[in-house]
């Protein structure tokens, strides 16, 4: 990918291509795992670059609290409580699955791949 | 998980180092009723992020157990948890597993005892085989030896669970008076609540398992933790079940749905049984010996334990770094796991209640 402006995410991008493809080969079978992990974890960081963490959820806490009100702290307690149940709210599952999946776009994206889900 | 709670339980300690094994000599000698032990070698095994193990090689002279022998012995780390048994209650929970002829390795000594080798410890045999997950389900061989391994580890889960309380078998675990699923939830979410996050999808799904909790299929030993990665295979045969220190009472249908979750089975998503084989290859190895059969239909709940459980177990990893300070990549990557195993819960509710099953 062509970097449109030199900043963190184009940095973060080249050193994890720089680190797979010139570092990673030259280490021994001990130290793979950690450098597989030092990859995954600068792909992680780009990606999360890219988008706003409040807008994850937005679209969940914004179909169950009024505009602005609501947290996931407050909706994982107003679940726990029963406020906020299948009842009260029947697309809550499907909602919570979407965000999710917002979250996995960021974090893992292949777990979405392997169960056929697009990122 | 018996106790979910990640707070740091254990002052730093120095590193052990080959000297120290010099000191439990004379104190292997009394245990085993030998004349004398020499330590002859002690080397520094790959370890978990949790205990070091060692490799010892020892010369026992006299007593039963006269000869050479290759042992491991396994400590606390540095930073010890409060999530799971101390050594000795696992070395315990062994101890009475391997009576029960399930396939562990040889228990040989145990002591917490902070005056010999500076932190409580466990010896036992070394096995052969490796443990390590992704190189089991990635084993070329494992078309031939999968399903026979599932198996073998189907009748070593009934084994384990043939094992249930009564008086004088590890007194020191609680036995539930209540509904052992329900107990599940009601720890999880305890330890949840010193966590740095709340996720609604965890709560939703704990609240599900709340409201679904089936009737017990009896109280037994429970491994806590058997899965693969945690078993060990040498040339396609089990060798060896490892780590039993989140051993408890429960529900027998705990283990065979932690065995079978999703994430444990190393993206072979198609093989249910632990990544290596068919489902029914491991329930016919366990029915085959089992006082009490479990069927596929049952296990669907037990799955989405399962992933609560790890859900809420690798967010609170994650706290050891975020909160705890430790600095390691492994807990910081672990702590940004759980989205995944909630996906795979919730998904499953999906199903059961397009079924009709459940709400």
């Amino acid at each position: 990918m062509t970097a449109k402006r030199l900043g963190a995410e184009a940095l973060l991008e080249l050193v994890a291509e720089t680190f797979r493809t010139e570092i990673q080969p030259e280490l021994g079978p001990e130290k793979r795992y950690l450098a597989a992990m030092m990859a995954n974890a600068l792909d992680i960081a780009r990606r999360e670059l890219a988008v706003e963490e409040e807008a994850l959820a937005f679209e969940l806490l914004d179909a169950i609290y009024e505009d602005g009100d609501g947290t996931p702290a407050q909706l994982a307690a107003d679940i726990r409580s029963g406020l906020v149940n299948d009842a009260s709210h029947p697309e809550l599952r499907k909602r919570l699955k979407a965000s999710l999946v917002n979250e996995l776009k960021v974090r893992n994206p292949r777990f979405l791949a392997l169960r056929g889900i697009k990122s | 998980m018996s106790k979910p709670n990640v707070a740091a339980s254990t002052p730093a300690r120095a590193p052990l180092d080959k000297a120290a094994f010099v000191q439990l000599q004379p104190w292997l000698a009394r245990e085993l009723g030998a004349d004398r032990v020499e330590v002859v070698d002690a080397v520094l095994l790959a370890g978990g992020a949790v205990q070091q193990n060692w490799r010892l090689d020892v010369q026992v002279t006299g007593g039963p157990r006269s000869g050479q022998h290759a042992w491991v012995l396994r400590t606390d780390a540095a930073a010890s948890l409060d999530v799971s048994l101390d050594r000795l209650s696992e070395f315990r929970c062994i101890e009475v597993a391997h009576a029960a002829g399930v396939k562990v390795a040889e228990p040989i000594a145990a002591s917490a005892d902070e005056a010999l080798i500076g932190r409580p410890f466990a010896i036992q045999a070394l096995v052969s085989g490796t443990a390590q997950g992704r190189r089991i389900v990635r084993d070329p061989g494992l078309a031939t030896f999968g399903e026979a391994l599932a198996g073998e580890i189907g009748r070593e889960l009934a084994l384990i669970h043939a094992v249930t309380p009564r008086a004088g078998v590890l007194n020191f675990l609680p036995v539930p008076v209540t509904n052992p699923s329900r107990r599940q939830v009601a720890e999880m979410r305890k330890g949840l609540d010193g966590a740095s996050e709340r996720r609604p999808a965890l709560e939703y799904v704990l609240a599900w398992l709340d409201a679904n909790a089936p009737e017990p299929a009896g109280i037994t030993l429970v491994h806590g933790d058997f899965r693969t990665g945690n078993y060990m295979v040498d040339h396609g045969r089990l060798t060896a079940v490892l780590d039993w220190e989140f051993c408890h009472w429960g529900d027998p249908r705990e283990d065979i749905g932690w065995f079978i979750a999703r994430c444990w089975r190393f993206g072979n998503d198609d093989k249910v049984a632990g990544g290596i084989a068919k489902l029914a290859s491991l329930l016919d190895g366990y029915n085959a010996n089992a006082a009490v059969k479990v069927s596929a239909a049952e296990l669907a709940y037990f799955e989405v334990l399962a992933a609560a459980r790890w859900a809420a177990i690798s967010l609170l990893q994650g706290d050891r770094f975020i909160k705890s300070g430790e600095r390691s990549l492994e807990l910081a990557l672990t702590g940004l796991m759980p989205p995944e195993m909630e996906w795979d819960a919730l998904d499953i509710i999906d199903r059961l209640a397009a079924r009709g099953r459940v709400t």
